[in-house]
């Protein structure tokens, strides 16, 4: 039957050696051009081009086009695991000799699944705290948030943050617990600040401190340890149509702006985007010690204290190079420092499938052992005596 | 049995042979340059010997551990005892090296046959040779060029040689023991003055004297090349003072360091020609280190015995002696020459193990800690393996590609450890002995075993080509030697990669962050699975699996070496210019042995034939 032999053709081309000889070399190809890439792009950019994407983009000079040259990492590593899921069932009898083989592969499959997950799941943030301070949320690297904040009870903000996404593709942004809109007259992922000149003609911006400011939108800048200027400019309308003036927010504008509105004082703010945790950490000591006589880092250590009321956690923690804290699904690493030596820098990873590269890593290691053992074995009986 | 004899002789005579210069007698002196090449010194974090520091910083001053004069060679310790009390006689010693045309175009020097200079003849552009470099500093270091980078290394060198100079006195200051007793005397009388309410003219001046002291103590203090006093036995393990930090804080202590008249009395006694004194003051100091840190003494000594053994050099020696046997004894097939290019190459082997524990045991860390460990210990695991797969097939391939990667690695890392100290200490985020010990060195022995895979489809080739009677059965060896060599790499490599994962994910939460060198070595694992899977599917025979083994040389090559001239990444370890045209020119080789692999059997002989 015709329906047969396409479905017979096709698992076998999934489950040919060839299929995978053809990826592990394309795969090589793309790691080495994901690699020379990092020199321009930065680390992050190069790997969502090259790796984690289906296929890789290229767009000529100066045009609007682009035109597929390469198939990504994401397209490559299903291949490879699609591939690897058919051989194992449709060539791989089950026995003891191969039985390396299958542990090994099963293994490699799962190292496949975590990147995937990892890929998919992984949430990184970091946590800046000044020694003495309290502090329960961690703060993204590279994506804002259009915040609102309720600050009337002098006690608690009351705080909702709109994702930039959000900003970017709506014109209108309504919440049922905001007494108004607010409509969205431009965002810009990057742009340079200036002082508005005199002679310029009247802003678009009528309220708050960004009313003597101009700005420019500029490419977005990708490098690791470049950061970009965002910038919006939000009006927010009452439920009769009237506007509390035009602002211009921006992650780069540190003080407060805002409005009165009812008796309550709102406040506007585009930052990093904030998330929450259900508990908090106290930095009480940074420590950053040095090789005796020279500016060789020897160790950081942050000790904080971890209060969690649900999980009725209220403890010490050393958190220092090579020893994180993972609690609440979080881990916390030691990252970076600051301040004098007062403030440190806690990296913040949310990765549901962290265990999974051990698992494998396990499962690779007994598979190649026994495959390899039953190969050599087998070479020194046949040796001549 | 006579091939055994032979064998147990020519082992035995490596060794004792290797064994000379750790135990020669040192020349007859009558200043006592011993002592003193083992004072303990604590210098980049680490007690070490005055010997080490020495060596380490003529390493990177001349690009050799000793420096000739009046035709004969001193040793670095000698040179630097020089250095610090004789300066005007060591500015006019040849100790930089200087190459790049630009750079001797600048200071104003002719390019001659010499490429050593001293100091006197760079002298008059120092300040020169500052300002510029002050502005290729400027440059990001991926874009400097090849002038900007030369000028810089240069500046470097001259401000080490400065420091030396200005760590025990200052440089062209006469008697350092007059000094250091006009400071005594002045002392007392300058801090009475210093307290008094009412301070007379006379106050004043002592005053004014001290505190012209003290400035220069303080700019000694910050020149200072390394700190030469140990605390004492009450005092902090860490607390070690320079000269210049011990003078220029007189009221730390009530007494002053008694190592502060002991260098004093050498430096005196030194420049004056007196070596009784000398031997007296050093042996005065060399007494209170062992009274009150017995164990840094006793790490110094050792230290030197291991610097002055040099078991890389005779184990590189040794090695190449082995490989140029091993042709001998392709040459002319002969047993005995055979059995001994073995028994040199076991000596060369037994010679670079004790090497390596020496340095592993000295710095008290897992034996891969930085580049130059590494280099070392890829030789070493190469060597191993391919000593032990002689064993399986006694036809000389193996053995040969043992002696060639550890002589090949030994030179690197002797090139390599003009960088810096070889055990230096490790950054915080590396600071982990669990990781290093596992991550790290199965890693490393992932690359020796590809390299030997490497070298074994090299050796292959050139039978190929060379031999007159084709012998498939020596072939077919070869084939499943190789076969077996890129299965243990492919087991060591991915176990070491996902290692150095799961050590991110513990360190800076990252399982895997595609960076250059986590790529390099995933290239690694993915090459030797694309072999094996290509041998399994019967795409590639022998030939194919040899000329695929020799392009995992330039793959293993580039990611050890062709990552860190990236720049980038947090693996980097630095950046290296010469580096680079070697790596290519090792590609290239590479590149040419596979097409000669490639080309019809016998290609030459035929030829030559026809001709």
């Amino acid at each position: 039957m015709p329906r047969n032999d396409v479905v017979n053709r096709l698992t076998s081309a999934l489950s040919s050696l060839k299929l995978t000889i053809v990826c592990l070399a394309l795969l090589m190809v793309l790691v080495v051009a994901c690699t020379l890439a990092q020199v321009d792009l930065g680390t992050h950019l190069a790997v969502e081009r090259y790796i984690r994407a289906f296929i890789v983009w290229w767009t000529p000079e100066g045009s609007s086009v682009r035109f597929p040259v390469f198939p990504g990492g994401g397209l490559l590593g299903g291949l490879l695991l699609l591939n690897l899921i058919f051989a194992q069932f449709r060539r791989l009898e089950l026995s003891w000799r191969k039985g390396g083989l299958w542990i090994m592969h099963i293994g490699l499959a799962l190292l496949f699944v975590g990147e995937f997950a990892t890929a998919l799941l992984q949430v990184e943030s970091n946590m800046a705290i000044e020694e003495g301070r309290t502090k329960s949320y961690s703060e993204d690297y590279r994506r804002m948030e259009l915040a609102v904040i309720d600050e009337t009870d002098k006690e608690f903000d009351d705080e909702r943050g709109i994702p930039s996404a959000l900003l970017k593709s709506r014109a209108e942004i309504t919440d049922a617990s905001l007494p108004f809109k607010l409509r969205v007259r431009a965002y810009h992922d990057n742009a340079a600040l200036s002082m508005r000149p005199a002679s310029a003609p009247p802003s678009v911006i009528t309220a708050g401190n960004g009313t003597g400011m101009a700005f420019r939108p500029m490419p977005p800048v990708t490098g690791d340890e470049e950061q970009n200027t965002a910038v919006a400019i939000v009006e927010p309308v009452l439920a009769d149509g009237s506007s509390m003036g035009v602002y211009l927010l921006s992650n780069a504008l540190g003080a407060p702006q805002g409005f009165m509105h009812e008796g309550r004082s709102w406040r506007l703010a585009l930052r990093l985007r904030h998330y929450q945790h259900p508990f908090s950490l106290t930095l009480k000591d940074f420590k950053h010690d040095l090789y005796p006589g020279t500016t060789i880092p020897k160790n950081f250590s942050s000790l904080v204290r971890l209060k969690d009321p649900v999980a009725g956690d209220d403890r010490d923690v050393l958190i220092f190079m090579n020893s994180p804290l993972r609690h609440g699904g979080l881990t916390f690493y030691q990252a970076s420092f600051g301040k004098n030596d007062t403030l440190s820098v806690l990296q913040v990873v949310r990765n549901p499938s962290w265990t999974l590269p051990y698992l494998s890593c396990i499962l690779v290691s007994i598979g190649l052992l026994w495959h390899f053992g039953v190969m050599l074995r087998k070479a020194l009986i046949a040796r001549p005596a | 049995m006579k091939n055994k004899r032979l064998q147990t002789a020519v082992f035995l005579g490596a060794l004792a042979l290797a064994a000379f210069p750790g135990f020669s007698p040192a020349p007859k002196a009558d200043f006592d340059f011993e002592t003193f090449a083992r004072l303990p010194i604590l210098e980049g974090g680490r007690v070490k010997p005055l010997d080490s520091f020495a060596r380490t910083a003529l390493m990177s001053i001349r690009g050799k551990q000793s420096v000739p004069v009046d035709g004969k060679a001193i040793p670095a310790a000698r040179w630097l005892l020089d250095s610090a009390f004789k300066p005007e006689a060591a500015d006019t010693y040849p100790s930089f090296v200087v190459d790049d045309p630009e750079v001797l175009g600048l200071l104003g020097i002719p390019q001659d046959k010499t490429r050593y200079f001293a100091y006197w003849q760079i002298e008059p552009k120092r300040d020169e040779v500052q300002t510029q470099a002050a502005a290729a500093d400027q440059v990001p270091s991926g874009k400097r060029s090849r002038f900007q980078s030369a000028l810089l290394n240069l500046n470097h060198r001259l401000t080490l040689y400065e420091r030396v100079k200005n760590t025990f006195m200052l440089s062209g200051q006469g008697d350092p023991a007059m000094d250091l007793a006009a400071f005594s005397a002045a002392l007392p009388g300058a801090l009475a003055a210093f307290h008094s309410k009412n301070p007379t003219a006379k106050d004043r001046v002592a005053m004014k004297i001290l505190s012209d002291m003290l400035q220069r103590y303080q700019f000694l203090a910050q020149a200072a090349a390394f700190k030469a006093l140990p605390p004492s036995k009450d005092q902090s393990e860490d607390a070690w003072l320079s000269t210049g930090d011990a003078l220029s804080d007189p009221t730390a202590g009530s007494e002053p360091h008694p190592g502060l008249s002991s260098f004093a009395l050498m430096g005196r006694a030194y420049r004056a020609g007196d070596a009784a004194a000398f031997n007296a003051a050093l042996a005065e100091h060399a007494a209170w280190v062992a009274e009150h840190r017995p164990a840094a003494a006793r790490a110094a000594r050792v230290e030197t015995l291991f610097n002055k053994a040099t078991p890389f050099i005779s184990g590189m020696a040794l090695y190449l002696t082995a490989l140029l046997l091993v042709f001998a004894a392709w040459a002319t097939r002969r047993e005995d020459v055979a059995a001994a290019a073995r028994s040199l190459a076991w000596a060369a082997f037994v010679v670079h193990t004790l090497g390596l524990l020496a340095r592993t045991v000295l710095q008290g860390r897992p034996p891969v800690t930085n580049l130059y460990s590494s280099a070392v210990f890829v030789g070493w695991a190469a060597a191993l393996l391919g000593l032990v797969a002689e064993r399986l097939h006694r036809r000389g391939f193996a053995v040969s590609g043992a002696c060639a990667i550890g002589f090949t690695t030994l030179v690197v890392a002797h090139h390599l450890s003009a960088t810096g100290d070889t055990m230096e200490m490790m950054r915080a985020v590396l600071d982990s002995n669990f990781w290093l010990a596992t991550h790290v060195v199965a890693i490393t022995i992932g690359y020796s075993a590809t390299y030997l895979a490497g070298m074994l489809g090299v050796a292959w080739v050139v039978r190929r080509h060379l031999m007159v009677k084709p012998d498939p059965e020596a072939s077919k060896a070869l084939s499943a030697l190789a076969y077996g060599t890129i299965a243990f790499s492919l087991f060591f490599s991915f176990v070491g990669t996902v290692l150095g994962g799961i050590w991110a994910d513990q360190s800076w939460g990252r399982f895997w962050g595609w960076d250059p060198k986590e790529n390099g070595a995933l290239l690694i694992v993915l090459w030797n699975a694309l072999i094996l899977h290509a041998r399994w599917g019967g795409y590639v025979r022998e030939r194919g699996i040899m000329l695929m083994a020799i392009f995992g040389n330039i793959i293993v090559s580039l990611s050890w070496f062709g990552v860190n001239m990236l720049g980038i990444g947090l693996h980097s370890y630095g950046f290296m210019d010469k580096a680079f045209l070697w790596l290519s020119a090792f590609c290239a080789l590479q590149v040419a042995i596979m097409g000669l692999g490639a080309l019809p059997p016998r290609f030459w002989v035929d030829h030559r034939k026809e001709a």
